[in-house]
């Protein structure tokens, strides 16, 4: 009998220890570190000084929205990669779903190679001093477009979008006497030790519960993201580093040519574009030509014209199934972001409740 | 089985040989819109199509089949009277089954290399980044792709064997390990079920797509290799638990 | 290779050995001693335990309580030691369909770790030879008939020299050429001084190869000993002809002996049978009382009981097999 009883010891002990160790190894990768204190002054300012320009990386990002997975081949997410000049609701929309993972390289100001990884498809963005390509293997199609004169060492936003410090610094801009900065405790991202600066807005007009930002302690380089929306323990969105070396890539990533048998599209952009590129990017409270900001800072709602709104963006079965009728016209809600579809065909959204985007429909 | 599974290829390669119409982009199965003009592509093409049910299928056979098998023709009580050793006999089989995994992945291919090239024209690559490889790199790579396929597919093989020493049918066997792995996709595909997802064995299943970017990137070739470990050293050790102190009546 | 023990003498040994299935008990504390060199009869009825004891006494399941020592080691304790000296042929052949009979052999040869693979093609073919299957060894195992089948699992058995060899119902499926030629082979092999363990619900089988034997009834073991000893057991019988059977009778009860009622026997009534219980009387004087009384004697015999009486007597009549 104890010999029966020995045979099945390994049946017993082996999962054990497998199921522990997959356990240790999700403990142990957010296992805390311990830093020299700081102030949140300080690791602000970390921050503002960072001077990261080269790096190569993969990057996470996570939305727990409550909302239903958009197919990654719908119209609404394509368009951003497709037509190259990304239209807030589409790239909102796009992150809006699920969880997509990129590979990012950069390389100063004017070399930049970001992947995101889809399953069995890659869409790619790549900018070499005035050139930026957009590929879609899906697609085998290539857009390339050739940035204004003198702007070779310039940010082009595509570029950055999608890492945690483009996110940081959007949230950062918020910072204003009604958000309290603190600095939580010490983490590790990407295994590298990191502050954690957390912002918690002050006002109750914003669905935004707080932000944590995960800072480099070596750098200043911000590594993660996260948004907890108000009432939500788990993060509603995430964005980080899983791996990251500051190492300068190498220089054939940022070489493209496009494959044979691909279609290519070759466009200009105007210098009016990179201007509304830079609006897009940070500046508040202003009027640009393709849409309208009302209010600041975490309350900040951003309408658009019914002209502007993507038409295919109406017919994705986003909105179709999942909008709730509301007084003058359709809400998409989720934890973290409200967006009103008025009857006329008007946009608002923002990370504010309902009332605040009614109000300002009502406004205009 | 492996002539079964070389078939596939070779019929995708037929079809788009006979069509009159080439598929447009982004239709029908991944990479099948390059197959006109780079045979080497249906080597992809077969991969992706075999993945979710045929290589499953194959090696549901060939791991269901291992100790049931045995015990279904009355063979077994004679390997173990000669005696084979119970563990040693199980380590056979599991390593055939691993030799059957690898076998398979490189038969599909190598049958999609050589039809590929017999009926289209062959050139360099192209990856998903958009970069270009040249023909040795590209068979490079696809064997990279066999075997991440071939790895993906032990966890299966383990389960297999382990079902297998439950039972004296072998057509049992194999069906309950086929139905779990189409289970696991199923599960796989339900954003209900999210956290369950890095935990069930077919998920890196599609993940050697990886293996065509530019650079390579290695983390679901990790990630996989880790995971089928553990699908392996947890079935293995209930296997040899099961078979150790099973009753040969068969 | 195996230690001097006393106990070696014994080339298997169970104490108390049980299996049980659940709740059914399909070996009930059975102790076989089967002595090193003979040929060992393992009689029972289908269903008595006979091949789950088999199955226990080789390490292919295991007991529930009890102890089974083969060839002087513990099983399944020492089973690697002790398997590659006993070859088996358990609850008949079975092979690959699609092999042919030599692949088959080959394949379970290299199952052993100790067989050399230097030997096997010889070794393959000598056994093949010895169950005379060489002509059939390159055809598929598929096309044998169930004699060939059971030719080739004993061949399988002596692939490696052995000294214990267990034969499941060994003439199953055999014409009777084929039972004789199985019968002069487990001679031969018990001539090389291998014990052989046949079980068999043959009688006449056992009867004519066996030195000792066992006998099995709903998983007990019911008598065990030389073939000799259980014949000897069971009761002898006086039987005398005569036609005066009236007086035979008075005489046999004068004696202590009790006939059996007339008629029993189909013989027109001119004997008189009477069991000779313990050998309480000398068989001679028996004659000379007879003669004495002026009873004729035609014929006189002393009877031992055959083995089947014995078997019928422990294992019940016909089908009405006890579970």
């Amino acid at each position: 009998m104890t010999r029966v009883w020995k045979r099945w010891l390994p049946a017993a002990v082996v999962p054990a220890v497998v199921a522990g160790g997959a356990v240790l190894g999700t403990v142990q990768a957010g296992a805390a570190t311990d830093l020299p204190d700081k102030t949140p002054q300080e690791v602000l300012e970390m921050v503002a000084d960072s001077s990261v320009r080269s790096l190569s990386g993969t990057v996470e990002q996570t939305s727990e929205l409550g909302l239903p997975q958009l197919p990654t081949d719908s119209p609404a997410g394509e368009s951003d990669a497709s037509s190259g000049v990304p239209s807030g609701v589409a790239s909102a929309l796009e992150l809006l779903g699920g969880s997509h993972t990129a590979r990012v390289y950069l390389d100063g100001h004017s070399q930049a190679r970001v992947q995101v990884m889809d399953r069995l498809a890659e869409r790619d963005v790549i900018r070499n001093g005035r050139d930026v390509w957009l590929y879609s293997s899906k697609q085998n199609a290539a857009t390339h477009l050739i940035l204004p004169e003198g702007s070779e060492s310039e940010g082009y936003h595509g570029d950055k979008a999608w890492t945690p410090e483009d996110l940081a610094e959007h949230f950062l801009s918020s910072v204003e006497p009604s958000t309290e900065v603190t600095v939580g405790s010490d983490s590790e991202v990407a295994g590298r030790a990191a502050y954690e600066l957390v912002l918690t807005p002050d006002s109750s007009e914003t669905l935004v519960g707080s932000v944590s930002i995960a800072v480099d302690s070596e750098t200043g380089l911000p590594l993660s993201v996260d948004v907890e929306a108000r009432g939500q323990d788990a993060p509603a969105f995430e964005v980080g580093f899983t791996e990251l070396s500051l190492e300068t890539p190498s220089d054939d990533l940022f070489n493209f040519t496009p494959p044979p048998g691909a279609t290519v599209t070759e466009r200009v952009v105007e210098d009016h574009h990179a201007k509304h590129a830079k609006h897009a990017k940070g500046d508040r409270g202003e009027h640009s030509k393709d849409y309208v900001k009302y209010g600041s800072g975490w309350e900040t709602v951003i309408g658009l014209p019914a002209d502007e709104v993507p038409p295919e963006l109406m017919d994705s079965p986003l909105i179709a199934e999942t909008a709730q009728e509301v007084d003058g016209g359709r809400l998409l809600s989720s934890a973290l972001v409200n967006v009103l579809v008025t009857d006329d065909g008007r946009v608002f959204a923002g990370s504010v409740p309902l009332e605040q985007l009614q109000a300002a429909a009502e406004g205009r | 089985m492996l002539a079964a599974l070389a078939a596939v290829p070779v019929l995708i390669a037929l079809a788009v040989r006979l069509s009159s119409r080439d598929p447009g982009p982004g239709q029908g199965p991944p990479f099948l819109d390059r197959v006109s003009q780079n045979g080497l592509f249906i080597a992809l093409t077969g991969m992706v199509v075999s993945i979710p049910l045929f290589l499953p299928l194959t090696v549901s056979v060939a791991a269901g089949d291992t100790i049931a098998g045995e015990a279904g023709h009355g063979t077994l009580r004679y390997l173990l009277a000669a005696p084979a050793g119970r563990i040693r006999l199980l380590a056979v089989k599991y390593a055939a089954a691993v030799v059957f995994c690898l076998a398979a992945a490189l038969s599909v291919a190598t049958a999609g290399v050589l039809i590929g090239s017999a009926l289209f024209d062959v050139g360099p690559i192209t990856l998903l980044s958009g970069d270009t490889i040249s023909v040795g790199e590209s068979l490079l790579r696809l064997f990279l792709v066999a075997c991440y396929v071939g790895l993906s597919l032990l966890g299966l093989a383990a389960i297999g064997l382990f079902i297998s020493t439950l039972t004296e049918v072998p057509v049992g066997a194999m069906a309950a390990t086929a139905v779990l792995a189409v289970v696991s996709q199923i599960l796989d595909n339900l954003p209900q079920l999210e956290w369950l997802h890095p935990w069930l064995f077919s998920h890196h299943w599609l993940g050697f797509a990886d293996l065509l970017r530019q650079p390579i990137s290695w983390d679901s070739f990790a990630a996989n290799g880790l995971l089928q470990g553990g699908y392996i050293v947890v079935f293995c050790a209930l296997a040899y638990s099961r078979f150790a102190t099973k009753d040969v009546l068969s | 290779m195996s230690g001097a023990l006393p106990s070696t003498e014994l080339a298997i040994e169970t104490t108390g050995l049980t299996k049980r299935f659940g709740h059914q008990t399909a070996v009930d504390g059975i102790d076989l001693a089967v002595p090193h060199g003979s040929v060992f009869g393992f009689l029972g009825p289908n269903g008595s335990g006979k091949t789950t004891t088999i199955r226990v006494m080789l390490g292919l399941a295991a007991a529930t309580s009890g102890h089974v020592r083969v060839l002087g080691q513990d099983m399944p304790a020492s089973l690697r030691d002790v398997l590659p000296r006993v070859g088996a042929l358990i609850e008949g052949p079975a092979f690959y369909p699609f092999l042919s009979g030599a692949a088959n052999l080959q394949r379970f040869d290299t199952a052993d770790r100790h067989a050399s693979s230097a030997t096997r093609r010889a070794r393959v073919n000598r056994a093949l030879d010895r169950v005379g299957l060489s002509h059939a060894a390159g055809k598929k195992v598929r096309a044998y008939s169930l004699g060939m089948k059971q030719r080739l699992g004993i061949a399988n058995a002596l692939l490696m020299p052995r000294e214990l060899l267990v034969l499941d119902e060994p003439t199953n499926g055999l014409d009777p050429q084929g039972t004789r030629e199985v019968r002069s082979l487990v001679r031969s092999l018990a001539a090389e001084g291998t014990t052989v363990f046949v079980s068999s619900h043959l009688l006449a089988e056992v009867e004519q190869i066996c030195t000792h034997a066992a006998v099995m009834s709903a998983g007990k073991l019911v008598a065990q000993g030389t073939v000799d000893e259980l014949r000897r057991v069971g009761l002898a019988h006086v039987k005398v002809q005569t036609p005066d059977t009236e007086g035979a009778r008075r005489v046999l009860q004068r004696l202590g002996l009790a006939p059996e009622p007339p008629n029993s026997n189909n013989d027109g009534g001119s004997t008189v049978r009477a069991p000779l219980a313990d050998h309480a009387v000398e068989p001679e004087s028996i004659v000379a009382a007879l003669v004495a009384e002026g009873v004729r004697v035609r014929g006189f015999a002393v009877e031992n009981s055959s083995l089947e009486e014995r078997f019928v007597a422990l294992t019940g009549e016909g089908f009405d097999v006890v579970q």
